[in-house]
């Protein structure tokens, strides 16, 4: 089985930057999602919006990963959201207590429907 | 002497459903979690309960490659999943012989990551207790193993 590499695209709304997260989150995708982050901040969004749509794997380097997302937002007082895990990795993200740190939307639209009115 | 627990021993209620080797190179856990997926087909596992004992498998696999096989891509991490009595048990081993981790106080601080306290590392051998019902851990001189434990059964897994 090959690993499925880290592919990030990074789109802009009006009041949410949003990574769309293609393949798996494990310690090859520290590299992509690190750019994509420093790309998404750029622009000095308020709120950063985790798209785990097409995300089928995240392992503990992953979380780890996340974590690092996760402070470098805090310290520069931005919103991290997170949406469209698969329940498996809600449960990890709520054991982890991940989502007592970040939000966790469904899907996009409730987390930028989210953003928009905060 | 008497076997405390003679089940467990017991050839007639063991059945072997694979016994395979990965190479310690990274990304090869997902290589381990799917063959065990695959073997453990023919039980009555869940979704969720499947998809727990999937995190635990590969979390298992790579703390063996990096920690008892230092990522020599040569040293095999040898995997058996077999059924005893009640219990689905997975056997993951490495050629390490360290000492086995620590039991408690192995939960990891979020707060503190965050601050910059901790390195945000560290979740491993957490999630693997957070997925099964047991997990044990033995060893000797050349070998490692943890050994995952699902209870089978209607409320079989965490």
């Amino acid at each position: 089985m090959a690993v499925r590499h880290l592919n990030v695209e990074v789109r802009r709304e009006p009041d949410i930057a949003v990574l769309d997260l293609v393949g798996e989150i494990n310690g090859f995708a520290e590299e992509a999602l690190n750019a994509a982050y420093a790309e998404a901040e750029a622009e000095d969004p308020k709120t950063i919006l985790l798209n785990f749509e097409d995300v089928d794997y995240i392992n503990s380097t992953g979380i780890a990963l996340i974590v690092g997302l996760l402070a470098r937002a805090r310290a520069t007082h931005r919103r991290l959201l997170a949406c469209n895990l698969s329940e498996h990795y809600v449960e990890i993200f709520n054991i982890t207590r991940l989502s007592d740190f970040m939000s966790v939307f469904p899907d996009e639209e409730s987390a930028v429907a989210e953003a928009s009115v905060s | 002497m008497t076997d405390p627990n003679p089940a467990r021993t017991d050839a007639n209620l063991r059945r072997t459903l694979a016994d395979f080797s990965v190479p310690s190179e990274p990304g090869k856990e997902r290589l381990a979690m799917e063959t065990v997926a695959e073997a453990v087909k023919v039980l009555d596992i869940s979704g969720e309960n499947l998809e727990r004992l999937k995190t635990a498998v590969a979390e298992a696999t790579m703390n063996a490659m990096e920690h008892g096989n230092k990522y020599e891509a040569e040293l095999p991490v040898e995997i058996q999943v077999l059924v005893m009595d009640r219990d689905l048990i997975v056997r993951i081993t490495d050629r390490g012989s360290g000492p086995p981790p620590p039991e408690e106080g192995d939960t990891p601080d979020l707060a503190a990551k965050l601050e910059g306290m901790q390195t945000p590392r560290g979740w491993g051998l957490f999630l693997i207790k957070s997925m099964v019902d047991e997990m044990n851990v033995t060893g000797d001189e050349g070998h490692h193993t943890v050994e995952l434990v699902v209870h089978l059964g209607s409320e079989g897994g965490k």
